[in-house]
């Protein structure tokens, strides 16, 4: 209220007494006004970031209902990865697909907000050791997960239908070199009955963690459950102890998501049903 | 039977079925439906139940919930329990949320994804709030609903951000998610939201209980109005990747706040906290003093957590030391210039604002075209934060005179420039000049 509005003297006198009754004076008006003080302007909060890998096989033996089914689920799963991330993490996805090559669907991790599908095409062979090569390049600092912020540790999810073409291993070896890799949530999903299971649980580091699907109902099963709980497990962590007698170290905390990943699926495929025809029957 | 179908109908407990209409949203505990019970529509939850981890316990305690009913009508609490199913399975309906408000999720975000129905797309909407006197507002009701839970014995035990709708213009809050909530001491497996967690649960000391519930309030409190985390900051921000071990230490173990005075270790960080950095040179000293105590000393003590009714009072005087200037700038007083003790000056227009001081208060309202006067600052013992006892108007027979109007029900006494004092009786009022005295009974006030 500008008392000088006050079709009043006494209240201008008013003023003016009340300007000789000492000064206490807080700060110059420069210093509040140097910077954008409106208490309503504010960014959103600083979110986490999670990038969720996408490892796809492209290979020829993919082709037709495989990769149609693929291509469908993975349209239909972007919306609901959406509503993970919630006001605290930001989700990019990245999708990485080997075939004879190696190649990125996009040159960078997208926004999931952003992110939309490009249908995949299937030719080629299985080259798992060049992709696992390409992911460990990139998954660094300088390469993809060069968020300013905080990260979590990706999601690193595997689908592939054989058996690799090429030395896997020596791809795999340099992966595992990589902290991204050790503290990341990792998953894989084997295709059809070709899929190898050791070399899978090699790249998950865990039995629970790898699932298999034989039909075109499962596909679309499996990769949901996978896609959703990991990164909802990625983007969330650690949950409570029941014990409260001891105190949480790190050797408790250590890997508790891959763990509880496991957990998770093995409870969630077990719930699931298989009751459509295989992908290799009924030629 | 983990998931519904639409079309299918639930048995309620008591009698009458619910029939699925569509998903609303999924959570950690199970899916949200919104069906029709009774010729009006509902939300249901429906539980996974192997994801819970006592969902007996669980189902007792939220009979009894349902019993005693909610605190007040802040809370979106369940209504009726469905019957079991064969396999164990539960629910219970709710009202749904009113048009109008906005998820807590949505206000830190500043915008909410609304999916084109045509073309399938998100497209992202601002969610701000619309003045700063609804967002105070806001503040209070949220603390005022936490005061009145913990007061019935209860504790929210899963307070995250997930936890409220407000509604952005007037500062209406509705708490969500009351299926947690539990006589204080009793725990049914919920563990809270990493970042709102106290240190103690995080470190698995402690389960989540009255105490935790204090520091996750500060933590929704330091969110809403600093938009961002009271603990990540440089120390945090270094460790690139937040994997399970360094959230345990940042977290629990070593948790250091932002603006911990003795621990300068842990700042913001210019370029990503920009918010934190920003809002900490705009809120007065007692506010910050007040955020400063609940993430250092009440790190480790939970008895020197700010109780409810401490941030209540804190904000509803905050809420009074708003000023719109009319040169359109609109701050708290502390972010004038005060030329003398009784007076402030809008740093941008040079617009001068007189106060009054309260004979039971030791700082001083700041008067400006509009401000309201509310009824628990009038009277010793009310707690009516939202009843208008009196604005600030224009006299509309006489432009340009200004004065306070009783919205009150009480009659008032008012100091005249005739020197006496007169009854001002409900709905009249009094010019605000240079000697006003006024009476509201326990309480005294004067410019």
């Amino acid at each position: 209220m500008n008392i000088e509005n006050l079709n009043n003297p006494g209240a201008n006198a008013a003023m003016n007494n009340a300007a000789s009754a000492g000064s206490v004076n807080t700060a110059p008006a420069d210093d509040l006004l140097d910077f954008d003080d409106d208490p309503l302007s504010a960014t959103g909060v600083s979110r986490k970031s999670l990038v969720i890998f996408f490892l796809i096989d492209t290979s020829g033996s993919m082709k037709g209902k495989k990769m149609g089914e693929l291509n469908t689920v993975m349209e239909e799963l972007i919306p609901e990865i959406r509503k993970v991330g919630e006001a605290d993490t930001e989700v990019k996805v990245a999708v990485l697909t080997f075939s004879t090559d190696v190649k990125w669907m996009y040159s960078t991790p997208i926004p999931i907000e952003e992110f939309e599908w490009a249908r995949l095409r299937a030719s080629g062979v299985t080259s798992l050791g060049a992709a696992l090569k390409e992911l460990n390049a990139r998954m660094s600092r300088n390469g993809f997960l060069n968020s300013p912020s905080l990260s979590f540790a990706p999601v690193i999810f595997l689908m592939t239908d054989g058996y690799p073409s090429d030395d896997y291993k020596a791809g795999l070896k340099e992966l595992q070199a990589n902290s991204w890799y050790k503290f990341g949530l990792k998953a894989a999903l084997g295709i059809g009955s070709e899929a190898n299971d050791n070399v899978l649980t090699e790249f998950t580091g865990s039995a629970d963690t790898v699932v298999h699907a034989y039909s075109g109902g499962q596909l679309a099963q499996m990769i949901k459950i996978i896609a959703v709980t990991s990164s909802q497990i990625g983007s969330k962590s650690m949950t409570l102890s029941d014990d409260t007698s001891h105190e949480l170290g790190e050797e408790d905390v250590f890997a508790a998501k891959q763990k509880l990943l496991g957990q998770q699926i093995q409870e969630l495929v077990g719930n699931a049903e298989t009751d459509d025809v295989p992908f290799d029957t009924g030629w | 039977m983990t998931e519904l179908e639409i079309g299918q109908e639930v048995e309620l407990e008591f009698g009458g079925k619910a029939q699925v209409l569509s998903v609303i949203g999924a959570g950690g505990q199970g899916t949200v439906y919104l069906v029709r019970f009774n010729g009006q529509k509902w939300a249901l939850k429906w539980y996974d139940i192997d994801k819970m981890k006592k969902p007996k316990e669980f189902l007792k305690n939220l009979r009894s919930n349902i019993a005693d009913g909610p605190p007040d009508n802040k809370f979106l609490w369940p209504k009726y329990l469905t019957k079991e199913a064969e396999d164990g399975t539960f629910g219970y309906i709710m009202d749904l949320k009113p048009d109008g408000f906005d998820s807590f999720v949505d206000i830190l975000n500043t915008y909410k994804l609304e999916v084109d129905p045509l073309t399938g797309r998100a497209v992202k909407k601002d969610v701000k709030f619309s003045s700063l006197t609804a967002m105070i507002t806001a503040v209070i009701n949220i603390v005022n609903s936490f005061r009145l839970l913990h007061r019935a014995g209860k504790s929210y035990q899963d307070l995250n951000d997930g936890g409220f709708f407000i509604n952005v213009n007037t500062g209406a809050v509705l708490v969500c998610d009351c299926d947690n909530i539990a006589p204080d001491g009793s725990n049914f497996g919920i563990g809270g939201k990493p970042g709102y967690m106290a240190p103690e649960v995080v470190r698995g000391i402690a389960q989540p209980n009255v105490q935790t519930d204090k520091y996750s309030l500060a933590v929704v409190l330091f969110k809403l109005l600093f938009r961002g985390d009271p603990m990540e900051g440089e120390k945090v921000v270094r460790d690139v990747c937040l994997t399970e071990s360094s959230e345990l230490k940042h977290y629990g173990q070593n948790a250091i706040f932002v603006y911990d005075p003795n621990d300068a270790s842990n700042r913001p960080v210019r370029g990503i906290h920009d918010n934190v950095i920003k809002f900490w040179r705009i809120y007065p000293d007692y506010i910050k003093d007040a955020f400063i105590r609940s993430f250092t000393t009440g790190i480790s003590d939970p008895t020197k957590r700010i109780i409810e009714n401490e941030w209540q009072k804190l904000f509803i005087r905050l809420r009074s030391e708003i000023i719109m200037c009319g040169c359109g700038r609109t701050n708290f007083a502390s972010m004038f210039v005060q030329p003398n003790e009784k007076t402030f000056k809008c740093p941008k227009c040079g617009m001068e604002f007189a106060t009054l001081g309260f004979s039971n208060r030791d700082y001083r309202m700041p008067l400006y075209l509009g401000c309201k006067f509310y009824e628990c600052e009038m009277s010793l013992e009310s707690e009516e934060f939202m009843k208008v006892a009196g604005e600030l108007v224009e006299n509309k027979l006489k432009p340009g005179v200004l004065g306070i109007k009783n919205c009150s029900d009480r009659i008032w006494r008012a100091k005249m420039p005739d020197g006496n004092f007169y009854d001002i009786a409900p709905g009249k009022g009094f010019p605000v000049w240079q000697g006003l005295e006024i009476d509201f009974g326990q309480i005294k006030a004067q410019i």
